[in-house]
């Protein structure tokens, strides 16, 4: 495990310089084990040729040396052969005169043994003592072979025989001469010899081929071998001179040399590591630093990777640093765009939002430059900024410096640490008033006129979390409250999310029958009762309870929802007047329609087709001031619910803004005077002018009046003395679901005894 | 003088011999003629009484460094003589048993003589010249004749009855160098053929 996981990680390093360092070495030791073979067989092949010449020549010189020696024996032998005297002694069987001849010439010549061998066999010996087998091998050989040098065997000892005739005159035996081819003889011919070779003379060797240098495993393990035939006086036993040289021994002067190559082998393996290790070190030191700048920029850090070279990798650092300093420049600029307004160059919105988070004294205060639309179409875009950018630097000179930052078209903000909400405003109020001088743009002085917004740090739970939001909202606040600073009144502003929730719940609402329809009777001065009801929505929510019609109906205007809400009162008001009929009451059921509605054909079809279908009695009260948005469409529609039958009238006149053009225009049948006019009847001449004169006028167009409010009794007698035709108010009924109203209009005492009045 | 004398001889012996001439054919194993053969017959009633003569000259010339003739038949007791015509000297001797002797240096136009008492055979050698050599075949019977080119000797006037042949060559094989048979020889003349070994080496006694 250990093993294959150490041969995993060798092929799989993860190191770059360990990978080229073993890689090169590799690659050395393959050539060396490559050259060192090659070395190795080259000297081995040489050594083997050199030990195989050397044998060879040594094998030409002994056989030069044994012919010499042969021929030098024989020279002696002869020179005593051919001696009268000792052919006499011969001849003549003179024993002790041949024995001493021999001694003789033995001690002269320096050779072992020296014989006579007759012809018939018979010898005469010194020094040696040949034993039958020899002496039969000699004769034979000098009889027969006509052999006179060769190796004879003489007691198991190899001697070199030489022998001469004797003629006297004709052969009567042979003088020999025999020498010991012992260690001592060898020594010399080794001795000649280039190499340290071994020789020795056997007889019958076993290695058939004569001649021939071979190798054979010896006791000194493989060794060189050559057998060089010899003559031989037995024809039986083949004489040869065997040189033997171990190849170890030829390969010992080459030990040095392997031992040099091995050394320098080993030196250069370890030069080349160092060298490998330093240069990748060299190689790869920058790469690791950019590998670990590479790492460090991954988490956002800016790092500089260290240019070591001017090759490709310092190429590639210094990219990678001009790399990072453009990404520094860019999120610089990034952060500073995200951060400034690009119009002005002053801070914007999110940097005074992370100025206010810091401090838990901070306020924000936001100027708003009053009528900024109208100044700015008056002075152009370009001036509108410079004028922001002068105020902008007059508010934070007046502020202590404090950074200005623009948070919308026409609003500068700040942030101002004060211990209260009242030091707050007061320190708001102050800087609005101070900053108030005319700004001179493009040399001629503009007036501008500033309202301040001043948030806090909000309660927990709030929907504004930003105090620059609520800050924005408190200008608002101050604006329509015609001040020049405001705290933000989270109560004022309520709660607008939770409010758009509802739109979506009211849906819903209108098909679990949450909505329903509440009716305020109107009562007819001349008929004296009842002859109409204004149906008003109520929406009971599960939680909420109560919800307030201006509030859930202001907003299904606002979010679109207004139609299919007022198509269901429609509906509900035709029924539900049907019910009052079936109950014995006739009455004209009056239902408001939003002022959007008027500028919706499909829902005027709608309108008209029910109404139609039904036969229904209904009035749509709409306002003057929604016929201004759209005049045309709207009076057009006005036209086509006149035409279906549907009376028309004009609510809340005198609220808004009244125009007598619209009110010539518009096809209605009456007029309801607000209730503001009304409630003042009882006091106000002037009230009660208007609305005399509201009333005439009305009359005089042919539309009929409703007075709208009335609460007491005193002003139902004023409005009946002024010709009113019909009175709406808490002192007639307040709005009541369909079965109380119809319970009332059952008890008409009550009523009779009001009109009364 | 002296040729007419042996012509007187030669007639002499003519005579008998016409009856009983005896011709020996001397051959190799091969069947080759053999020159040089001596022949030699020994009645079995023995030889003649008295010194023995032969027609042909006792004489061994030494001549261009040879020996000359190289076979010479010579009777016992006969003198055989050495003159040297070489201008170089020579050393003749003889090592055989019954026959040694030595002409110790001659020279030119010198002439030494030896006589043989012993039957038997001289091998003759010159101490200065190694291959001299020649034999001088000492035979006690007056039938003796040596082979010529065709390997025929010619006995004459052979006495008729049992006899004795001999044949004898430095290098024949046998014993001495010597075969011998048994012949029973007739007064017509006759022709025998003796077949031998001829490959032997001369044997020294």
């Amino acid at each position: 495990m250990k093993l294959s996981g150490l041969v995993h990680s060798l092929l799989t390093f993860r190191n770059l310089r360990t990978r080229l360092t073993l890689l090169y070495m590799g690659l050395f030791t393959l050539a060396l084990i490559f050259s060192a073979v090659a070395v190795v067989t080259a000297v081995t092949s040489s050594a083997r040729h050199m030990v195989r010449d050397e044998m060879t020549s040594a094998g030409a010189v002994y056989g030069q040396l044994w012919e010499a020696r042969s021929s030098q024996l024989r020279q002696g032998a002869g020179v005593l052969a051919q001696d009268y005297g000792f052919r006499e002694a011969v001849a003549t069987n003179d024993e002790p005169t041949v024995r001493s001849a021999l001694d003789n010439l033995r001690a002269r010549q320096g050779v072992d043994g020296a014989l006579i061998l007759g012809v018939d066999g018979y010898a005469n010996s010194t020094g040696v003592a040949p034993d039958a087998a020899a002496l039969d091998a000699l004769f034979k050989g000098l009889n027969s072979g006509g052999l006179e040098s060769g190796v004879l065997t003489i007691g198991g000892q190899p001697f070199q025989v030489v022998a001469a005739p004797v003629n006297a005159p004709v052969l009567i035996g042979w003088v020999v001469f025999a020498e010991r081819l012992d260690a001592a003889q060898m020594r010399n011919l080794e001795q000649l010899s280039a190499i340290p070779l071994s020789a020795a003379v056997v007889m019958n060797p076993s290695q058939t081929s004569l001649g021939q240098p071979a190798i054979v495993e010896t006791g000194e393990g493989p060794s060189m071998r050559l057998a060089h035939a010899l003559p031989s006086f037995d024809p039986a036993a083949q004489a040869a001179l065997m040189l033997t040289y171990p190849l170890d021994r030829a390969m010992k002067p080459y030990e040095s040399l392997f031992l040099w190559l091995t050394a320098i082998g080993a030196a250069g393996l370890a030069l080349l590591m160092g060298g490998t290790w330093v240069l990748s070190r060299g190689l790869t030191r920058p790469i690791t630093a950019l590998d670990e700048a590479v790492h460090r920029l991954q988490q956002g850090e800016y790092v500089e990777a260290p240019v070591t070279s001017a090759d490709e990798i310092g190429r590639l650092a210094a990219s990678f640093n001009a790399m990072v300093g453009d990404l520094k420049d860019r999120e610089a600029r990034l952060t500073h765009m995200a951060l400034h307004d690009q119009e002005t160059g002053l801070p914007n919105r999110l940097s005074l939002e992370r100025q206010a988070g810091g401090h838990a004294d901070a306020w924000v205060v936001l100027f708003g430059v009053d009528r900024f639309e109208v100044v700015r179409n008056a002075i152009g875009y370009d001036s509108m900024g410079r004028l922001l950018a002068v105020l902008g630097a007059r508010l934070s000179a007046l502020a202590d410096g404090a950074p200005m930052a623009r948070v919308g078209a026409g609003s500068l903000g700040l942030v101002i640490i004060a211990r209260n909400k009242a030091e707050a405003l007061e320190a708001a109020g102050h800087l609005a008033s101070a900053a108030q001088a005319p700004i001179n743009v493009n040399g001629a002085p503009v007036d501008i006129a500033l309202t301040a917004g001043v948030a806090g740090h909000g309660a927990a739970g709030s929907d504004l979390t930003s105090p620059v939001d609520r800050a924005a909202i408190a200008l608002d606040q101050a604006r329509a409250a015609r001040r020049t600073a405001a705290a933000f009144d989270e109560i004022a502003y309520g709660d607008p999310g939770g409010n758009l929730s509802l739109i979506s719940e009211l849906m819903t609402a209108l098909a679990e029958g949450e909505v329903s329809l509440a009716y305020q009777p109107k009562y007819d001065f001349r008929a004296q009762g009842v002859t109409g009801v204004e149906a008003l929505m109520r929406w009971t929510h599960p939680r909420r309870g109560a919800v307030s019609p201006d509030l859930f109906i202001g907003m299904a205007e606002e979010t679109g929802h207004i139609r299919p809400l007022t198509e269901w009162a429609i509906l509900r008001a035709i029924e539900d007047q049907k019910t009052m009929a079936a109950a014995g009451h006739v009455l004209t059921v009056s239902v408001n329609i939003s002022g959007r509605l008027l500028s919706d054909e499909s829902f005027a079809d709608f309108a008209v087709n029910e109404v139609a279908a039904s036969g229904a009695d209904l009035c749509f009260e709409i306002t003057e001031t929604a016929v201004m948005d759209n005049p045309e469409m709207a009076l057009r529609i006005i036209e086509r619910f006149a035409d279906a039958g549907i009376s028309v009238s004009l609510d809340d006149y005198g609220s808004g803004l009244s125009s007598l053009t619209y009110l010539k225009r518009i096809r209605a049948d009456e007029l309801k005077i607000d209730k503001s006019f009304i409630l003042g009847l009882d006091d106000s001449a002037r009230d009660a002018l208007l609305v005399k004169s509201t009333i005439d006028l009305a009359h005089g167009l042919g539309l009929k009046v409703t007075a709208e409010g009335v609460e007491t009794p005193t002003a139902l007698a004023l409005l009946r003395g002024m010709g009113c035709d019909m009175a709406q108010g808490y002192l007639i009924g307040r709005p009541a679901p369909m079965a109380a109203l119809l319970d009332r209009l059952a008890a008409p005492a009550e009523e009779a005894k009001s009109a009364a009045v | 003088m002296r040729l007419i004398l042996a012509l007187l001889i030669a007639l002499a012996y003519t005579a008998p011999a016409l009856a009983g001439d005896l011709t020996i054919s001397v051959r190799d194993s091969a069947g080759r003629p053999v020159r040089d053969a001596v022949v030699t017959v020994h009645p079995a009633s023995g030889v003649p009484r008295g010194p023995i003569r032969f027609p042909w000259a006792s004489r061994v010339v030494q001549q261009d460094v040879q020996f000359q003739p190289y076979v010479l038949i010579a009777p016992v007791g006969g003198t055989v003589v050495f003159p040297n015509l070489d201008r170089v000297r020579h050393h003749v001797y003889s090592f055989s048993r019954g026959a040694r002797f030595e002409l110790e240096l001659y020279g030119r136009d010198e002439t030494r003589t030896h006589t043989f008492s012993n039957a038997g055979v001289a091998a003759l050698g010159c101490n200065i010249h190694d291959q001299m050599l020649a034999y001088i075949k000492v035979v006690d019977t007056p039938w003796a004749m040596k082979t010529d080119s065709t390997g025929d000797a010619v006995l004459r006037a052979v006495p008729a009855g049992a006899a004795t042949l001999r044949v004898w060559h430095p290098r024949l094989a046998g014993r001495g160098n010597e075969v011998s048979q048994a012949l029973a020889v007739t007064a017509a003349p006759a022709r025998r053929t003796v077949s031998g070994d001829f490959s032997a080496r001369a044997a020294m006694r």
